[in-house]
């Protein structure tokens, strides 16, 4: 299988004041296409840190990540940037949907900041939409939507764009057990069929049971 | 594309409605305070401007075209004689107390010539014929002196300076920047009527010939009339707008009116935006999560700003517009150009975007890590 996330040796450390704390502790961890991962550590063991430098949020002390085979160089801002566009979808545990776009509208605007846009963004948007079953709430407020239904959308621009990367925080954390259940079954179906690579980051012990890997961490480092 | 920018800001419908009436409050403050400028200024050069005289002969340092001062009447026979000049009259403009039927006295401003049509003074007569004005004491009075002068009609008499005068016409649209209604008369009258008007008279209107340029004509009058002061039409609109602009002050009192509403303008376009774009912080953050750079976020907030001026301007621009017709029973002018209607537009884009910098500088540093705080 075709790696699309590599960490090797990835050391973060946090500079408070004089203080320095080390956050990540040489990680080196993969996911492959179409493979899904479960990310698992107590709070404050670096599983955050972890996702963000993976996503290209935040970039290492020390250490390399690839993604989609293109090697991070931290001194270039722009690449983040541009990685995170181009190969990465986010999934986040308070959604981060736009109030006041419509579902549809949510999706073809992450399109549009992802540079595409016209007719061919609002298919790709409706299609998604599709593809996470809310054909009917196209046009709903996030407002009017449940939080299953909130967090499908979500998924659905994340998948918009088809990034080869699907990273997602806590996805569960604020959804019931019978509605986490059905978004991780819908995550997991739609990473393996589009053959994403899908690290999930969670305390959520369900998560385990569509994981095909489960990675812990503690105090910065990956557990054996 | 999808509009984040115009659906956020229309998603707060209280917050929008407060930004634009922020910008259309300055924006009325601003076409009505200069549009009623612009009106009074309107009228300080009115007869300069409906006068068919090409150049313009005063007293020296003569103000503006209703302070007028006393010079020889022959002069003109000077100017006569200037190569180029097709043909120079004598005008009285001067200030005289007119006599009311209640007793009371009221200033009038006498517009005096022996050749009115010559002249195309004046330029709206409502009744009457102005070649009749030097049959006799007779008088034209301008329709706007009902507001000084109480009402009046043709056939009727009142007294200037103590002579009785019939009003055998009556004119519109003749304005002076002091507001004394204007009164025409013959010029041999006006100069009967005081002692200090004899032999004298307060301009010499000039019609240059066909084809010479007025500048030249001016500059020819110059050397023969070296004690008097000469103007092209233009020169001279301009000095008597000048006069009121800088020496009364209203030029001062209109740049400070328009630096206040500017301000209020920029202060509650700022506010609103700077609060608006702090609510949505992590909102910037996830646009900058998912690829978006800090260029799409300022484009957001900029194009919020345009919206806000767009729809503020067109808020303001209606107030004015609909504020005229009470204007105009206050007897006030509302003057707004085109062109200056275009530039406060011009001016509300650029007072809005200048708000927006404010909160460029706030989301400039947005962290997207933010996006996995709860």
């Amino acid at each position: 299988m075709k790696k699309v996330l590599e960490a090797r040796g990835v050391v973060k450390v946090f500079e408070e004041g004089s203080q320095k704390v080390e956050v990540l502790r040489g990680v080196s961890m993969e996911v492959s296409a179409g493979e899904v991962v479960a990310l698992e550590g107590p709070s404050g063991s670096g599983k955050t840190t972890l996702l963000s430098i993976l996503g290209c949020i935040l970039t290492p002390t020390r250490g390399e990540v690839t993604v989609a085979g293109e090697t991070i160089d931290p001194s270039r801002p722009s690449q983040l940037r541009d990685v995170r566009r181009r190969s990465i979808g986010f999934v986040f545990q308070q959604y981060n949907l736009f109030p006041a776009l419509t579902a549809l509208e949510n999706v073809e605007y992450a399109l549009n900041v992802k540079g595409r846009t016209g007719r061919g963004a609002h298919d790709e948007a409706e299609s998604a939409l599709v593809r996470v079953g809310l054909a009917d709430r196209m046009h709903f407020l996030p407002r009017d939507l449940s939080g299953g239904q909130k967090q499908r959308v979500a998924i659905a621009r994340a998948l918009a764009g088809s990034p080869e990367v699907l990273l997602a925080d806590e996805p569960t954390a604020n959804l019931d057990s019978v509605v986490g259940a059905s978004v991780l079954e819908l995550f997991r179906d739609l990473a393996k069929r589009e053959s994403k690579g899908l690290l999930i980051v969670t305390h959520d012990p369900k998560v385990r049971d569509i994981a095909d890997r489960v990675v812990g961490i503690r105090d910065g480092r990956l557990a054996a | 594309m999808v509009s984040l920018a115009r659906k956020n800001l229309l998603h707060d419908r209280t917050r929008f409605v407060i930004t634009v009436s922020g910008v259309a409050f300055a924006v009325t403050l601003v076409l009505v305070q200069v549009g009623l400028f612009m009106g009074l200024l309107d009228k300080a050069t009115v007869t300069i401007r409906n006068a068919e005289a090409d150049v313009w002969v005063t007293s020296h340092q003569t103000p503006n075209v209703d302070f007028a001062h006393a010079f020889p009447e022959t002069t003109v026979l000077r100017v006569r004689g200037v190569p180029g000049v097709a043909r120079a009259d004598n005008l009285i403009i001067a200030f005289m107390n007119i006599q009311l039927p209640s007793g009371a006295e009221e200033g009038c401003l006498v517009y005096a010539l022996d050749d009115f049509a010559g002249w195309n003074l004046p330029w709206k007569v409502n009744e009457g014929q102005v070649a009749d004005l030097g049959r006799g004491r007779y008088m034209f009075m301008d329709r706007s002196a009902v507001r000084r002068f109480g009402p009046f009609s043709v056939g009727d008499y009142r007294e200037v300076l103590g002579r009785r005068f019939k009003i055998i016409g009556t004119t519109s649209e003749a304005a002076s920047f002091t507001t004394a209604p204007i009164v025409f008369m013959d010029y041999g009258n006006a100069q009967e009527l005081s002692q200090v008007l004899q032999g004298k008279t307060s301009y010499i209107l000039v019609k240059a010939a066909p084809g010479a340029d007025p500048q030249a004509v001016a500059a020819a009058i110059r050397r023969v009339v070296p004690y008097n002061d000469v103007y092209t039409k233009a020169e001279w609109a301009q000095r008597s707008r000048s006069y009121w602009v800088v020496s009364t002050g209203l030029g001062m009192n209109m740049g400070v009116t328009v630096f206040l509403g500017i301000l209020v303008g920029i202060v509650v376009v700022a506010q609103t935006l700077y609060t608006s774009a702090v609510e949505h912080m992590k909102e910037f953050g996830t646009v900058k999560a998912i690829g978006g750079s800090n260029w799409d976020i300022y484009r957001i907030l900029g194009e919020q700003a345009l919206i806000a001026a767009t729809v503020g301007f067109a808020v303001g621009g209606v107030i004015s517009w609909a504020l005229r017709p009470a204007m105009a029973t206050l007897h006030l002018n509302v003057l707004v150009s085109p062109s200056f209607a275009a530039a406060v537009f011009v001016g509300t884009l650029l007072m809005c975007l200048g708000a927006a910098l404010f909160s460029f500088r706030r989301v400039a540093g947005i962290d997207p890590a933010l996006v996995f705080r709860s």
